[in-house]
């Protein structure tokens, strides 16, 4: 059994298409990012996902339980940090926090309450409107793990953490994740992803453009090339090379294609030096965003 | 349908500082009218006379008659229909028409619709807190209205005071659920009071309207105020149990068609 399945989702709000057909899983222990540019429908999968919104067609499941006929069950698995967050601002962090594990049935969450709010340096006991967004942010990611959930579904989770906080953040993740817990990671911190992550979906325009793990994207050959000629020559280049920009004698472009290509064509260029290195995750789902 | 207690009370205890203003001031306003009628009792005659120059159908309009000065539940009953229920409707109208709008308002509704309810138990549970709202401000209202009654009248007719406190609830009921459906279709956005003071108001005087003017009688047909009596008429007032039940029906409808809309509505963000 996967921890989240999509089968066909789609939601349009009117005419206007929010996502479609989208059809993959996560499996139970994964960390599964979720990459996309703004507006491209990772808000709507997951606001889908948790029943904020009913599905136009197809079916979402969390460990098993359709997300719309046993919402209930799904969500009791569940911790789910918003990107926005939006607390009730009479209550403290700690009367709401009571009030999340109320809602949960749990009885005596007190003590966890005080252990994640040592570690993430959370006041609890000043009303939520007083709090700054970072110590909202802290509320919210306490709010998602307090009840111990099997399936974190995390929407742009460091925005307003400061790094000390984003890292300590990270820590906790993963020593959830070592125990068991999947994690639903949408971003579009590219870094945040290849950190974090197993494997990734790009979404683009509400549809799937890809599913990669992040090592096999990370070891495509795809090289960034620096090289300065002797003189200031028009390159003509083969296939493979993208995104040439020159300045005199000074060429930047990528490359995708066997290395011994790559050498060759160098081999054959009047040059004074060359620098070749690894693209970064960012880079690589660029081109999954421009195709 | 089931209930979350402790969704019942956080939604009682986030109210609890309205009800209290509003509870407050339908007493005080109970109080206030009840202690004023002493003085207004000795210069009967007068008023009898000042009552006779009005003209009728303006008389009629307000709900005053000879009645209303010669005891102490005639003039209790004036301000009754003309305030006191207008009041109570307001704030339980006004609470109704937010008490699940206002979570989609704040942002708090993707908070409350991802943990593990069913929608159905999370409205239903605010309409059973809107209900025990509604049930503190008007038993709080009668028990004050018979304390009063005590201190500063005698002779009360008790059946008269029970019919105006049974058709004035079931009319307040009406106009909660009334908001509670209009709301439903409204975003979330809008501030309802504007609405819900046009509704009720709008309600009240467009019977004051069809019992002032004969040419448009048939406008009452359309306020909840035509059905039930507040104000004895040629000394007699009844609970008018068909129009309470009818009302209360139609209540029940429109709580269910506005539960039914609140579990189909997408919550955008």
């Amino acid at each position: 059994m996967n921890a989240i399945e999509f089968h066909s989702l789609s939601k349009f709000y009117g005419k206007h298409r929010g996502i479609e057909g989208i059809d993959f899983s996560v499996s139970k222990g994964e960390v599964f990012g979720f990459i996309g540019p703004n507006g491209a429908g990772k808000s709507t999968a997951i606001r889908t996902l948790l029943g904020l919104l009913h599905p136009s067609s197809g079916s979402a499941s969390i460990l098993g339980h359709d997300v719309v006929k046993e919402g209930v069950q799904a969500r009791l698995k569940v911790g789910y940090l918003p990107s926005e967050v939006d607390f009730y601002p009479e209550m403290t962090s700690r009367e709401l926090l009571e009030y999340h594990a109320g809602l949960y049935g749990i009885e005596k969450g007190e003590k966890r309450i005080e252990e994640l709010a040592q570690y993430f340096e959370l006041a609890l006991d000043r009303p939520i409107d007083d709090l700054s967004y970072g110590n909202k942010k802290k509320c919210a990611i306490i709010q998602a793990v307090l009840h111990e959930p099997e399936v974190l579904i995390l929407d742009e989770p460091t925005g307003g953490l400061d790094p000390f906080m984003q890292n300590r953040f990270f820590e906790l993740l993963e020593s959830l994740n070592k125990k068991g817990v999947t994690v639903f990671f949408s971003s579009h911190i590219l870094s945040e992803i290849q950190r974090m992550c197993d494997r990734a979906a790009v979404i683009r325009e509400g549809k799937i453009t890809a599913i990669e793990d992040i090592s096999s994207l990370l070891s495509k050959q795809m090289k960034k090339v620096r090289l300065v000629l002797k003189k200031e020559t028009e390159l003509s280049l083969p296939d493979g090379f993208q995104n040439h920009h020159s300045t005199g004698s000074k060429h930047n472009f990528d490359y995708v294609g066997p290395t011994e290509v790559l050498i060759r064509w160098l081999a054959e260029q009047d040059l004074i030096d060359v620098v070749l290195t690894e693209p970064d995750l960012e880079s690589i789902f660029m081109n999954y965003y421009q195709r | 349908m089931s209930m979350n207690r402790t969704l019942y009370f956080k939604e009682l205890k986030r109210n609890r500082k309205n009800t209290l203003i509003w509870t407050s001031i339908v007493v005080a306003f109970t109080f206030l009218i009840l202690s004023i009628y002493p003085s207004f009792s000795q210069m009967g005659d007068q008023m009898t006379e000042l009552m006779s120059s009005l003209p009728e159908e303006y008389a009629r309009a307000l709900g005053m008659d000879e009645g209303t000065w010669s005891s102490i539940i005639g003039f209790y009953s004036t301000y009754y229909g003309i305030y006191i229920t207008l009041l109570m409707g307001i704030f339980t109208a006004s609470t109704g028409a937010t008490i699940v709008g206002k979570e989609e308002r704040d942002g708090t509704a993707e908070f409350l619709l991802t943990r593990p309810m069913t929608r159905s138990t999370i409205v239903t549970t605010k309409f059973l807190a809107l209900g025990t709202l509604l049930a503190v401000v008007y038993s709080t209202q009668t028990f004050f209205a018979v304390l009063g009654m005590n201190v500063f009248g005698d002779d009360v007719l008790w059946r008269h005071f029970v019919t105006m406190h049974v058709h004035g609830f079931v009319l307040v009921s009406f106009f909660t659920a009334a908001a509670v459906l209009f709301s439903s279709f409204l975003s979330p956005k809008l501030n309802y009071m504007g609405p819900v003071v046009g509704m009720i108001f709008g309600s009240f005087f467009l019977d004051a309207i069809a019992k002032a003017t004969e040419q448009v009688s048939w406008l009452g047909y359309i306020s909840p105020y035509h059905y039930l009596q507040l104000q004895a008429e040629s000394g007699s007032l009844e609970v008018n149990w068909g129009s309470c039940i009818m009302l209360m029906i139609l209540s029940l409808i429109m709580l269910k068609a506005g539960h039914a809309r609140y579990l189909k509505r997408d919550i955008v963000g």
